[in-house]
């Protein structure tokens, strides 16, 4: 039994918050957050020749990593920086489909690696139903064996800056069965394709993609026509673990941004930390962060068993959820006026952390899958 | 990252599975299932048997009688023991008491007492609370005067768990008013028969009786019966403290107790369906669930660092707050899944010889009960205030 990272991992994870700690100043990444891309292209560029994308990506596709072990390792450093660089959506989640592809769309990977291709995962359509099955974007077969995709996706990551766009689509069924859901990959300037940006309260660019008649060669079609839900259903969840580590390492810094304030914010004459109105909080904030460890750790050492993935998931993200929303609230009353600021850092980590309670279902949503799965 | 047992430790695991299967007395286990305080002499079988086996005090090293466990061992031990149903080793003596006298006890006291926990001889009760002395237990007023070859003991304790049980207690007493609080406690070994001791029983919300309060009025101790120096017996409480607060996690207790809910919930009818299939019931019992599984990874997180070196410190008291807390949902949901059956305070109705009427479901009998009697997990062994305060302290630096 252990269950400490390996050394190479904590090297990994030092190394990056390192870096970040550095290199990634939170004013710099608010004013890229906060630009019309939504992030910082050189600062991708450099994250990229760190070998970043390489750590979340199989060795089989020309990574180093791609493990459930490193992909939280890597996305708790990135928690920590705040990083806005779009990692989980491109870096991980697009990946791990592409991988199912064929050899042009494993060569997508390889193109991303050399910084020639951005593809995005675009899956949501549904502002308020969070099942991974809910696919209503048609996809129809045209005269010459190819297809035509209408329809529209909501809340998508890093679509502005895209170079291709994954798209599931329904080719069979009803709006929700798990069969009939086909995804295609497809550049994003072909024609027919609608792009409407905005900008995101955690910094970086949402957009609502409509799309009418996009022509997709059948070549385009990732996997098995109808046969989709498997690949992202398992990309999903290795987005939900990435995620929840990325909100674990938020925690952990807002933990410290914390802890630092109330040792020097002074009241009647004693730093605030001496009040034990206050000392309570911030141990019960402790206690429930190391909790949200747990729950991580759990969901990473049982990824690959079958019969446990979806259960300590769900139950990892609803940890996160609850979790996050309590460590984001309590930390901004504990800073006063402070945590209300722009200025400082300690509020632009409390937004991501309650934002992330909206991406890939909620604490409410995974509570109920939890129960299902009983 | 690694969950898995050695393959040593999985037939050390399978060992306890077998002894626990044949020598677990099912008229017992059923008891401690239900929650129901088992008798002196049920504790003292159960001890006796595993004295025999050599697992009485199976972390002790082997030079005093033990096994020499490490962390895990004991966590398997504990995980098998709490699954089954097997009772709890009484704490005091094995527990507490022994490793005080192993770090800081003469040989001839190690030599002296021992042995005889190990063979039944001797019941401890622990003497520390007293009624203006709780959390703020250095504050304690309970004096010891030396008087040639003796000490003379009044004073008052409190909260004494099982003192109508015990033979023998150790004691936080007064030796001096010398400087801070904390500087002029000494740790005495005393004889329960000794005259000038009193016993009164505290009975609980629940009508049992757990708990008494000590009365000393020139009580004669022989001075032999001091451990290690005089006034450095709040080192050695400390030490003993954080020893009385790693295994509060109580995991397998509680994993065997929220399944227990749940097969309880899947017989109950709400509103013509299985109350387990009540969203708003469907959703508490999750939560804890949840909160339980994420306490077992938090508790082998903990037991990890310490096999590998690094010593517990603060984290005994998040496993405190946490393991008590979720036993105290668990009781209060089990309590809420009984609806009106919940009046029912019948304990008698495990004992061999009740005869008042049938009770259904039979966990009706205690459920109430337990609820309000596990309200002291919160309070006992440092409220989960004063584990906040040694959080703040220890972990936080506040």
């Amino acid at each position: 039994m252990d269950l400490k990272p390996s050394p190479e991992r904590q090297i990994l994870f030092d190394t990056l918050t390192k870096y970040f700690e550095n290199e990634y100043k939170i004013a710099d990444r608010n004013t890229a957050a906060h630009s019309e891309l939504g992030y910082s292209k050189e600062a991708w560029e450099k994250m990229r020749d760190l070998g970043i994308l390489e750590s979340l990506i199989d060795p089989e596709l020309n990574g180093f990593g791609g493990t459930p072990l490193d992909i939280s390792a890597v996305f708790e450093a990135l928690g920590r920086g705040l990083v806005v660089e779009p990692f989980l959506e491109t870096g991980l989640v697009s990946t791990k489909i592409l991988g199912k592809g064929n050899e042009n769309q494993k060569k997508l990977v390889a193109d991303l690696l050399e910084n020639i291709a951005l593809p995005t995962f675009c899956h949501s359509e549904n502002d308020t139903d969070y099942r991974k099955s809910y696919v209503k974007t048609e996809l129809v077969p045209d005269k010459e064996g190819n297809f035509l995709v209408t329809g529209k996706k909501v809340m998508i990551k890093n679509a502005s800056g895209a170079s291709h766009l994954i798209i599931t689509c329904r080719s069979s069924g009803d709006y929700a069965d798990e069969k009939g859901i086909t995804i295609a990959c497809i550049p994003s300037n072909r024609s027919g394709i609608d792009i409407k940006s905005f900008s995101s309260i955690d910094g970086g660019r949402v957009s609502d993609i409509h799309l009418e008649n996009v022509a997709v060669l059948k070549t385009e079609i990732i996997g098995n026509d109808g046969k989709g839900f498997e690949i992202i259903s398992e990309a999903i969840d290795f987005g939900i673990l990435a995620i929840c580590s990325e909100a674990l390492g938020i925690m952990e810094k807002i933990k410290e941004l914390t802890l630092d304030y109330l040792k020097t914010r002074k009241q009647f004459g004693v730093p605030i930390g001496k009040f034990q109105a206050l000392q309570h909080r911030m141990a019960q904030l402790l206690v429930e962060i190391e909790q949200a460890r747990s729950a991580v750790v759990n969901a990473t050492i049982n990824f690959f068993d079958s019969n446990e993935r979806s259960s300590v998931i769900s139950a990892a993200k609803f940890s996160i959820g609850k979790i996050g929303m309590l460590v984001a609230e309590e930390s901004i009353q504990l800073h006063g006026g402070m945590g209300m600021t722009w200025e400082y850092d300690l509020g632009h980590y409390a937004k991501r952390l309650v934002l992330i309670d909206h991406e890939f279902g909620d604490e409410d949503f995974h509570l109920q899958k939890y129960i299902e799965l009983q | 990252m690694d969950l898995n047992f050695t393959e040593q430790q999985q037939e050390f695991q399978k060992e306890v599975r077998d002894f626990l299967d044949e020598n677990l007395d099912t008229k017992v286990s059923e008891k401690v299932r239900n929650g129901i305080s088992i008798s002196k002499s049920e504790s003292e079988d159960w001890h006796k048997k595993l004295n025999n086996k050599g697992w009485l005090a199976g972390p002790w090293p082997e030079e005093f009688g033990g096994q020499d466990w490490g962390v895990v061992e004991k966590f398997i031990f504990e995980e098998e023991c709490g699954a089954s149903g097997a009772p709890r080793i009484v704490p005091f003596g094995v527990g507490m008491l022994a490793p005080v006298l192993m770090k800081f006890g003469s040989d001839e006291q190690r030599k002296h007492w021992l042995p005889r926990m190990l063979n039944g001889e001797d019941w401890w009760c622990q003497g520390y609370s007293e009624p203006g002395s709780g959390s703020d237990l250095a504050s304690l007023k309970t004096t010891a005067v030396k008087e040639n070859d003796y000490y003379i003991v009044n004073g008052q304790k409190t909260w004494t768990t099982f003192a109508q049980h015990a033979n023998m207690i150790f004691c936080l007493v007064r030796t001096s008013n010398e400087g801070k609080p904390q500087e002029g406690i000494s740790f005495l070994l005393m004889d329960m028969n000794s005259p000038g001791i009193e016993v009164r029983p505290i009975i609980t919300l629940d009508g049992s009786h757990e708990v008494n309060e000590i009365f000393f009025s020139d009580v004669k101790v022989p001075l032999e019966n001091l451990v290690g120096e005089e006034n450095k017996g709040w080192t050695y409480a400390k030490y003993l403290l954080t020893h009385e607060r790693t295994g509060n996690a109580n995991v397998a207790i509680s994993k065997r107790k929220i399944k227990k809910l749940r097969k309880l919930a899947s017989e109950t009818k709400k509103n013509g369906t299985a109350l387990v299939n009540d969203p708003l019931f469907a959703s508490r019992l999750a939560q804890i669930e949840i909160n339980l599984q994420n306490l077992e990874i938090t508790n082998l997180r903990t037991l990890s660092s310490v096999e590998s070196g690094e010593a517990p410190g603060a984290e005994s008291s998040i496993i405190k707050i946490l393991g008590s807390e979720i036993e105290q949902d668990i009781d209060n949901l089990t309590r809420k899944s009984l609806g009106k059956r919940a009046f029912i305070n019948e304990p008698d109705a495990f004992s061999v010889g009740y005869n008042g009427p049938e009770i259904e479901p039979k966990a009706a009998a205690t459920a109430s009960g337990k609820y309000f009697n596990h309200r002291k997990k919160s309070i006992y062994a440092g409220s989960n205030e004063i584990q906040k305060n040694i959080i703040s302290k220890m972990m936080l630096n506040l």
